[in-house]
Order: C-alpha cells, then structure tokens, then sequence
C-alpha cells in the first residue's frame, strides 16, 4: 500500500528586481495532502491547472522531496529509501516526452531496463511481452521519431510498465490523443488494474475517464485536498438543485399554468423554464418537486414523451468545488486558472 | 561489480550519433583538421617566417612549432568534446525530454556519466587520427615518441577532463545553462593552458592559476611524451600531480551534483 500523510512544498522563488538586488519569496505548491493507493485501484487526483496535482505526483515518484509530511510505500520510507521505492513505481506521462526520438520502440525499452537492473533474460522476455501488449510488435524496429502520437503514446505505456512496478503515476496519459485511441488507452488502463493488480493513480482533464475508471477521487484545488469520495460521492457533492424535465408532443397552454401555480406554492423560488423550440420544461428548485409535476401532468391529462430528473455531473462537481473558498463561498475571479480546462 | 548502465549509456549515445548525423559528422572533423593543420603552418611560414625566439623551445621542450601546436588541438579537442558530452548530458536529457523518465530510474550516476564520456572518447579517438593523418603532411612529427607514457598520459588526461565536466555538470545543471557556462570556460581554457603557446609566456598569477587546472599538466605529459621523448618513470611527478588534481575535482564535482540535483529538479519539475 501507498499511503501519504500531510504532504506539503514550498518552493523558494528568486525574482531579480535588479542588476543585483534579489527576492526571494515561498510558494506554497501543495499544503497537508494525505492519500492512500491499494492494490488493484485506480485512483483519481483532479482539480483545475495549478491546482498542485503535478507536484503531488513528482513528490510520490520520488522525485522531488517534501518539505513536510511523509510517504509510505509497502512500509519503506519516501525520502530516505527513494532507491527502493524508485524500483516498485513508474510514472506514465501525456505528450511525446519520456522516450527517445532516435532509437526504436525496443531500444527504448532496452535502455530502460538496463537502468532499472533488470536479468537480460527476463528483460528480453518482459520487452517481448509489452511490445505485443501495446501493440507495437510489428513496429518495434522503427525509430520512434516515425510513429505517430498514439504509438508514441502506447510506447509510453510499455515503458512504464518495464519494471513491473506495483504503483503508476498517470498524468493526463491520454492527453492529445484523438478518441478512439483514447479508449485504447483506458482499456489498457483498466486490464492493468483488473488483470495485473497494479495501483494507478490517474490525473486527467477529462472526466469521463474518471467517471470510466476511477472507483475514488481527490479533488485539489490551491494545492489542497477539497474533496474525496467516490465520483458518485463527489457528483452529488456538486448538485446543488434538483433538476427536473419534461419533454412535451404539443404546446398545452393549461398545463403551462397549472404547473406554475402547483411549483411554486410547493417552493417559492424555484424556477420554471419553457423551451418552445424543444417544447420542454426544465424545472429547477432546491426540493424534489417529482411527485407535484406528476400529479399536474396527469391531472392536466398531458401527453409527454420524457420526464425524467437530471443526474448530477462529476465536472459541474469539480468547477463548483474548486471555487468555494474555505468559509464555503464561492468566487468569481480566475486568477491564474485556465478556465477552459477547467 | 555490474556495469549495466555504462554500456546502456555507451550503446545509445553510439546509436543516436549514427542516426543523428552519419555523413556531416565526418565531413565536419575532416575539416577542422583542416583548418588546424592549415592555421598552424601559415602562422610558422608566414607571421614566425620559420623563426621562434630561443625562449619557446626552452618552455615547450620542442622547437617544432606545428608539431606543439597540432598536439595541443588535438588533446584540447578531447577535453572539449568530453566536457561538452559528459557537462551537457542532464542538461540534454531535459530538452529532449527524457530527464523525469531518467531521474525515475535507480541508476548509478557515475556510469551514466562514464557511459557517455567513454563513446564521445571513442568518436574523438577517430576525429583525432584523421586530424594526424591530414596533418601530416603540414610537417607534425613525433620526434620523441614513448608509447607508454603517452598511453599512460592520455589516460590520466581523460580523467582529468572527465572530473572537470562533472563540476562544469553541476554548474550547467543549476543555471540551467550551457551556452554561457560552457563557451566561458572553453575560451579560458584555450587561453591558459597552454594549447597554443606555452604558459610561459602568460603573466606569474595567470600561470599559477593555469597550474591549478589538469589540463595544462595533461598537455605537458602528451607534449613530453610524444615530441620530448620523455619516459614514464621521468614523468611520475606528473603523473601524481595531475591524479591529485582530477580526484579533487571529482570528488567536488560529485559533491556538488548531489547537492545541486534536488534543487536543480525543483527549479525543473516545480
């Protein structure tokens, strides 16, 4: 088992004000982080960009070192037995880094089997059996510089893998890829903690993934755990009103009223919208009114094709957690956030 | 004792060079051999009319001018590409980005970088004998030659030049830099050691801070051992010199690698 207590970094940052003059100042990067990576689990780390996500992970793989707190890794210590610990985790990144353009996909993983130590026979055999996992068999020979993104990306995946390690770190893995070797990529993902019983600890922008994958997720946000739970959990975390719809066949001008009247006396602030175009409702209110909309409906004898209540979404979840300041307030600015990815 | 990582290393900086550059490599040595051999003679025929004061075969041991100079191209041609290959190579590891995958890794550093000296040794080892055969006939001639002592010497040399890239490796890695770092520290050294000229005729502090640097008493060792016919048992001196000096240096360059990796991966990865 992985298992980090009150993890914190602070970086010391130099800003030159001058020829000579220098100041430096403390960043603050992650602050009293703690979470725990069993066997066979694949666990989510979100939170929007500078949310200290990356660093929580360089400090897991060893490499860099907190200012404070500890890790544990199947009982040996993070800072003083990094060797060991190095040996029984891998790091799986997004992008084209971590691979050498000029050698071929065999000689990469060679390489990195030499540096992890590995018996040349069990290497050879382990090259072998990644290779024709990730689908690169036939492709082995050719320099890397010739694949595409999503070989690359599988490449990655294999030598990750090289060590046999029993923990791996995946930042954003899938990022650039187009979709269908995205979900290449979360099958492998998948079989690696289903079939080999490897713990994953996965960072993604893309929730499905999380949604997909994850059976529990830590939300950070300015370097701090803000939430955790499973991505149910967290979905309802994020779901402040109950949202109802109803989808109609025909205007029905009775019903409009009805519905109004019999909604707001049973919540005075919820809101009641018509979409003519969709001849839709989309009722909104901080109680479930399910039961008052299906009493008018059939009382009005409305024919409707769809009434359903909205499920609460994992992102609406994370973008409403990840601006609730501590007193539990949210806030409108967006400094140094990308809220595209968010 | 298992050598994994250096001949890892060793074998795929020798498959990246041959993939990265097969024809313009060699194109690019037989030139500058050119070049040097072709510098040196016009400056002895043309600017010294084949003339040299009385004081430089005094200080050089040699009054063959050419010969002296080729010599000390082609020792500070090794020193270079070791310093670059050896000082360059986190920094390297960084750009192409491999380093987090590398600093992943339980690898021994002092293979890594071994690893990497010893195959830019072996391509150098081929520069500089094609750098001889073009130079020969510009008149270079190993009037005193011991085989021994200039195999002796040019092994002591490579390590002398293989402990100061260790510290140039900790100041790269730091700043972040290698242009600046590397480009300062090669015009200094061309300038002091005594690669062209002897450090004789440099100023009494220069020459005493020349004396503190290996390469200088690497180029002596090279220069007594092929033009002044020196043996190896005359050169013991030298020999001990130039060893305490590069554990020094390797020592500190270790030292300082240790400490200077931590933040260096902070500045990177934080």
């Amino acid at each position: 088992m992985l298992r980090a207590e009150h993890l914190s970094k602070t970086y010391v940052t130099t800003d030159w004000s001058g020829f000579l003059k220098r100041k430096k100042s403390k960043v603050e990067a992650v602050r009293d982080v703690s979470l725990e990576m069993r066997g066979g689990q694949i666990i989510g780390l979100l939170g929007i960009n500078g949310a200290g996500k990356t660093t929580t992970i360089k400090m897991l793989s060893t490499l860099l070192q907190p200012t404070s707190g500890s890790i544990d890794v199947d009982g040996l210590d993070g800072v003083r037995d990094a060797i060991e610990i190095k040996k029984r985790i891998n790091m799986i990144a997004g992008g084209e880094r971590m691979i050498y353009w000029r050698l071929t996909a065999r000689e990469n993983l060679w390489y990195y089997g030499q540096l992890y130590g590995i018996d040349n026979k069990q290497l050879a055999q382990r090259i072998e059996r990644l290779l024709g996992m990730v689908g690169l068999a036939e492709k082995q020979d050719i320099p890397v510089e010739r694949f595409s993104k999503g070989m690359k990306q599988r490449l990655q995946i294999a030598r990750g893998l090289i060590n046999d390690p029993g923990y791996i770190f995946m930042d954003e893995p899938t990022l650039g890829l187009d979709a269908a070797i995205a979900k290449e990529l979360r099958g492998y993902v998948k079989d690696l903690a289903c079939k080999e019983g490897k713990s994953i600890l996965l960072t993604t922008h893309y929730i499905q993934e999380v949604e997909e994958l994850c059976e529990y997720v830590y939300v950070m946000d300015k370097g701090t755990v803000i939430a955790q739970g499973t991505p149910k959990e967290l979905a309802l975390l994020g779901m402040e009103n109950k949202v109802l719809c109803v989808e109609l066949h025909e205007n029905h001008e009775r019903l409009h009223r009805s519905l109004t009247e019999a909604c707001q006396s049973a919540e005075r602030n919820c809101s009641i919208i018509w979409d003519g175009k969709n001849m839709a409702y989309t009722i909104t209110s901080s109680k479930d009114l399910s039961s008052t909309v299906a009493k008018v409906l059939l009382e009005q004898q409305a024919v409707f094709k769809k009434f359903y209540g909205q499920e609460p979404g994992l992102e609406d979840a994370i973008i409403k957690l990840s601006r609730r300041d501590k007193d539990g307030f949210f806030y409108e600015g967006t400094e140094g956030r990308d809220e595209k990815t968010a | 004792m298992h050598c994994r990582t250096l001949y890892a290393t060793f074998r795929r900086n020798f498959i990246i060079q041959l993939r990265a550059y097969p024809k313009d490599f060699f194109i690019g040595n037989v030139l500058s051999a050119i070049y040097t051999a072709v510098s040196a003679f016009f400056m002895y025929h043309l600017l010294f009319n084949g003339q040299m004061k009385d004081s430089f075969a005094g200080y050089a041991g040699t009054g063959d001018y050419i010969s002296y100079v080729i010599i000390g191209n082609c020792m500070y041609l090794f020193m270079v590409r070791t310093l670059l290959n050896v000082s360059r190579s986190l920094i390297t590891e960084l750009r192409e980005g491999t380093l987090e995958s590398l600093m992943l890794a339980p690898f021994r550093r002092v293979q890594y970088f071994l690893g990497n000296m010893l195959q830019q040794t072996v391509t150098t080892s081929g520069e500089v004998a094609v750098m001889l055969l073009v130079c020969l006939p510009f008149g270079v001639r190993f009037s005193g030659f011991n085989g021994l002592a200039a195999l002796i010497g040019l092994a002591l040399a490579l390590v002398s030049y293989f402990s100061l890239s260790l510290l140039l490796a900790a100041l790269m890695l730091y700043t972040r830099d290698t242009y600046i770092s590397q480009n300062t520290l090669f015009a200094i050294l061309f300038l002091i050691c005594g690669v062209t000229f002897p450090v004789q005729y440099l100023p009494g502090p220069v020459q005493w801070l020349s004396q503190g640097i290996p390469v200088t008493i690497s180029l002596d060792i090279i220069r007594n051992s092929t033009l002044g016919g020196m043996t190896a048992a005359a050169q013991i001196g030298s020999y001990v010199r130039i060893a305490a000096l590069s554990a020094v240096y390797c020592i500190a360059g270790f030292l300082m690698i240790k400490k200077v990796e931590s933040a260096a991966l902070e500045k990177i990865f934080g």
